[in-house]
């Protein structure tokens, strides 16, 4: 007896995409965060390269044009020093990145460490540490941060340092529900069963699925950072002056406004430009590769 | 009882954080170079005084280290201050020894607590309504411009809309509103807007959210299908219960205001805590500076204790733990 056989050839399986691929999909179809990541983009370009194409160095003031308005010489003009405002931005893109990606840094990377410590270790280690997390949660870290300038200064590194270690506690608990979930989870489980290696396990099962939540908390941990630095600024903790700083440049157009105003465009505009362009970075990586939210 | 022990076991623990608080920012300002607490810079001050006459310098040093209790174990000087700043004894300021932290704190506080609890009134009665707008006209253009704004609001900071705001009433528009000063109700509107201007962003995004869930559930459906109106069912049934949610994102945004009016106040020369904590710092004032973060912590904190306490009355559903 003769079967019928499908005459039709393979049935072509659908085309799988990598997790990676998918989000990037769903980034590029918000505008948004397109629109941002390309600003964000080009100031970490100028962050790089800023010191080679400015005018004149942060520190020359011309004491014969001072307070003058943009002209082509100045091309943003120049502050009540003499500074030149255009070359005071391409330097104060270069720390703000430095001290934000830092500081940044310091705490994913204190967070990483307790977090794990935590969710691993259990018992004791994970009271105290939760413990600290309900600390540093009960104020603003921006406190911390104060006062941890008045012990370490107020250079590029001490500043790094300051906004970044009193930012662990964000971190440390995300990893310690990751791990958590992780650690007792059937596709782990699943894994183990079959007789994978615990790096297998590591590498293939469990970071991919922690990667996303990760970068989103980090995505929007920089603009924190950044607005965090400015803030210092303006309460005068903020870099030491003549390095330039948003904040630094904010606080003085703020006192040297009815005057002279034009000191306040470009820093104020790239700034709140910046920041929003972060954010929207932030949410539109949010939305595409953790759409259950980080942090 | 339940309720007691709630309270007792949260007042303990603010207790508890604010005394760290204390002790991490006490020995800080002990280890900070060329603090005041540092004696070295006395011992500098006096180094002739040294060459000349060394039992009068050791006497006068041995009268300052008294004076600040400096020849005590550092532990014995932390307890000190922490006891010292929970009786409210706070000394007197360095910058300005005649007068007493106290003193200077009591005109500084409640500008501070005004125009933070303020600034969350507004955003709450400008974002509940932008939110309720954006979740019943979900995915039209009212939706994204209520949520495009609320990021606005969310990604500038206050200090930044606070300059922009200077610039605009300062240069463009003047004798419209004050832009500096604290006193009279025209002088609060720039310095509350700008600090409200993230919070209502981020009330009528949680707003926007929660009503969208609320409107999904079960009992909506049953009460659409028992022939409640349109608007009764929207207020009545949808808002009164996506409100509750609400309260909690109340506590951390009042946390996000008080930092922001130390921003704010700087920029519009309010004579707040922010201004107190500006000047504070940047003299060395260490004393004075701590007492204000210190403050202005227990603020936070007893604020969040109350807002914890209104959810759980709100919403008999939530435990206190």
């Amino acid at each position: 007896m003769a079967i019928a056989v499908s005459q039709a050839g393979p049935v072509a399986a659908p085309k799988r995409h990598s997790q990676f691929y998918l989000g990037w999909k769903r980034f590029s179809k918000n505008y948004f965060a397109v629109a941002g990541l390309v600003w964000v983009a080009i100031f970490f370009i100028v962050g790089i390269i800023g010191p080679w194409i400015a005018p004149y160095s942060y520190k020359d003031a011309d004491f014969l044009a001072m307070h003058t308005g943009p002209s082509w010489k100045h091309l943003f003009g120049t502050d009540t020093v003499g500074y030149d405002v255009f070359s005071q931005i391409l330097f104060s893109i270069r720390y703000a990145l430095e001290i934000a990606l830092g500081a940044t840094c310091v705490s994913f990377v204190i967070g990483v460490i307790l977090g794990l410590w935590a969710g691993l270790a259990g018992g004791i280690a994970d009271v105290i540490i939760m413990r600290g997390v309900d600390f540093m949660f009960a104020l603003p870290s921006f406190f911390f941060a104060l006062i941890l300038v008045v012990l370490l200064g107020k250079g590029l590194g001490p500043m790094m340092l300051a906004i970044g270690v009193p930012g662990w506690a964000g971190y440390a608990r995300l990893i310690r529900s990751l791990v958590l979930s992780m650690r007792n989870g059937e596709m782990v489980e699943a894994a183990r069963a079959l007789g994978a290696s615990q790096s297998h396990i590591a590498f293939k099962y469990m970071f991919p699925n922690v990667v996303g939540s990760m970068v989103v908390s980090l995505a929007f941990g920089i603009p924190y950072d950044l607005t965090a630095q400015a803030g210092l600024s303006i309460v005068g903790m903020g870099l030491n002056p003549p390095m330039p700083s948003f904040g630094n440049m904010l606080a003085a157009a703020g006192e040297n406004i009815l005057g002279f105003p034009w000191l306040l465009y470009f820093p104020a505009g790239i700034f709140a430009i910046t920041l929003l362009s972060f954010l929207f970075v932030a949410d539109g990586l949010q939305e595409a590769f953790s759409p259950k939210g980080g942090m | 009882m339940f309720f007691l022990r709630f309270l007792a076991k949260r007042i303990v623990a603010i207790i508890i954080t604010l005394a760290a608080v204390i002790a991490i920012s006490y020995i800080m300002m002990y280890a900070s170079p060329g603090g005041f607490m540092s004696t070295t810079q006395i011992a500098t001050a006096l180094a002739p005084l040294a060459a000349q006459d060394p039992v009068a310098y050791q006497k006068v040093m041995e009268q300052f280290q008294q004076r600040y209790g400096l020849n005590l174990p550092l532990w014995h000087q932390v307890l000190l201050y922490i006891w010292h700043s929970f009786t409210f004894n706070f000394g007197n300021s360095m910058e300005n020894p005649s007068i007493t932290i106290m003193s200077q704190l009591k005109s500084a506080l409640p500008i501070s607590v005004i125009l933070a609890f303020a600034s969350v009134v507004v955003s709450v009665v400008v974002g509940i309504p932008m939110g309720i707008i954006a979740a019943l006209k979900r995915n039209t253009w009212i939706d994204y411009t209520v949520t495009t704004l609320s990021m606005f609001g969310q990604a500038i900071p206050s200090f930044v809309l606070a300059v922009i705001f200077v610039l605009i009433f300062g240069v463009v528009w003047q004798n419209v509103l004050p832009v500096t000063g604290w006193g009279t109700f025209s002088e609060a509107i720039l310095p509350v807007i700008s600090l409200a201007a993230g919070n209502i962003g981020v009330v009528a995004r949680y707003m926007r959210g929660s009503l969208i869930e609320t409107m999904r559930q079960d009992f909506i459906r049953t009460a659409k299908s028992k022939g409640v109106k349109y608007w009764p069912l929207v207020f009545k049934h949808g808002v009164k219960n996506s409100l509750t949610a609400l309260i909690t994102v109340i506590g951390p945004q009042f946390a996000f205001t008080v930092v922001g009016t130390v921003w704010v106040e700087n920029i519009f020369a309010i004579p707040g805590l922010g201004k107190v904590i500006n000047t504070a710092f940047t003299n060395f004032d260490f004393p004075l500076a701590i007492t204000a973060v210190f403050i202005l912590g227990a603020t936070i904190m007893v604020t969040n204790l109350v807002v914890d306490l209104i959810y759980a009355w709100v919403d008999p559903r939530v435990k206190l733990q």
